[in-house]
């Protein structure tokens, strides 16, 4: 009985990172797909240990990051404030452009459109992952 | 009456009415919890009776790093938090936000069709009767070119600043030939430290003070009313900030000593109004 116990534990703990691991490339995977999509300028992909940026304008990276890390912790911050449960997602909308944050697992995720984009397609895209 | 007067009664005025609009939101929609308004520049115009101010002030906070850097994105025409158990929606009319919190249960169509007709039509109408309302809460000395000094109601003025922060409007104490009302700022604290740091003295914007002195027939102002969103308050000598890097951005350099005393730390709103004598 002890046996078999501890098996399990050890089949949980070698998977574990295979599966986050997954994650992370399926996310990415579906983040390439949706840069393709009219409209979409580009995504950020944050967790605790790696973050990729792929914007097609530059200039904007670091003004675009600000902006997705703070919409996260305002989030976060509204969330406890007015007990909201978990955060789905944040839509910020400019005159210009729409951002869609939202977590997945550990993964901090910030897709950048113009604003005309309806983001009911990349957030499907997205959940799928 | 001056015409200083007459626009800080506008405002008030201006304050009720949008504060009755967002009570009657919550009134028609039970499954709004919570609903205010800030202009741009962090000063809540008016919230629901529910909604502490303490609370309005943190959703401000939260948002004032997005709002600082909105101008990427063309500057933020609104904002949706999703969350399972409710949402916050921010949405732009009329150069100010209006905050719109929910319940799960919330119908967002017939909210966000109360909340789209109701409030820019009372926005609409407050701008109709008095379009200065709606500019930003200091006054500016160049629309204050016939103020009236009498140097024997100084006294008055320091008292009703200090003892009664919110009877703006009360005519028992504003008689007609008063100074004006001193002016009230919010402004957010920043740390003021260092060894040769006088711990009573606050610094602000040179811009405020020389605003105020303008008001004042060129008094300069050497103290302030230091007042927190719990009702405290403190007096404090003020100085105008140093440093490029704290000018025009809306805040107050404050001594740890102050802070402790007023309960506050940085990144905090407080009230700020000068003091004549």
């Amino acid at each position: 009985m002890g046996k078999k116990k501890r098996g399990t534990q050890e089949a949980a703990t070698m998977t574990e990172p295979v599966a986050v691991e997954s994650t992370v490339d399926n996310l990415r995977g579906n983040l390439e797909e949706i840069k393709t999509y009219e409209g979409v300028i580009g995504y950020i992909l944050r967790n605790s240990t790696s973050a990729t940026i792929d914007l097609k304008d530059p200039t904007k990276i670091i003004d675009y990051a600000i902006l997705s890390s703070s919409s996260v912790d305002a989030s976060q911050e509204l969330s406890e404030l007015f007990d909201l449960g978990d955060v789905k997602k944040i839509i910020l909308e400019g005159k210009e452009v729409k951002i869609l944050s939202l977590t997945i697992d550990e993964n901090k995720v910030s897709i950048f459109t113009e604003k005309n984009v309806d983001q009911e397609k990349i957030l499907k895209r997205i959940r799928s992952t | 009456m001056a015409t200083w007067e007459v626009k800080v009664m506008s405002n008030e005025v201006y304050s009720f009415a949008l504060k009755s609009a967002l009570d009657e939101i919550r009134n028609v929609c039970p499954d709004v919890t919570s609903t205010f308004m800030f202009r741009e520049d962090g000063e809540i115009v008016a919230g629901d009776e529910s909604t502490p101010e303490k609370t309005m002030v943190r959703v401000v906070n939260a948002f004032d790093s997005i709002l600082e850097k909105a101008e990427a994105i063309g500057g933020v025409e609104g904002i949706t938090l999703e969350g399972s158990n409710g949402r916050v929606d921010v949405s732009y009319v009329k150069d100010l936000y209006l905050v719109t919190v929910t319940s799960k249960k919330a119908d967002m169509n017939f909210v966000n069709t109360v909340t789209r007709v109701l409030i820019p039509t009372v926005l609409k109408l407050l701008d109709n009767i008095h379009p200065t309302s709606l500019k930003s809460n200091p006054p500016s000395p160049k629309i204050e070119p016939e103020i009236p000094a009498v140097e024997e109601s100084e006294e008055t003025v320091e008292e009703d600043a200090i003892e009664e922060p919110k009877e703006i409007i009360d005519p028992e104490t504003k008689p007609e030939l008063a100074l004006p009302e001193p002016p009230v700022n919010q402004l957010i604290v920043e740390n003021l430290g260092g060894l040769l740091v006088p711990s009573d003295t606050v610094r602000i914007d040179t811009e405020i003070l020389s605003q105020w002195d303008s008001l004042y027939d060129d008094k300069k102002i050497e103290e302030v009313i230091i007042e927190t969103f719990d009702g405290k308050s403190a007096r404090s000598k003020v100085k105008p900030i140093k440093g490029s890097k704290y000018e025009g951005k809306g805040i107050i350099r404050m001594p740890e000593k102050i802070q402790i005393d007023l309960g506050v730390r940085k990144g905090e709103l407080v009230r700020v109004k000068p003091i004549v004598e």
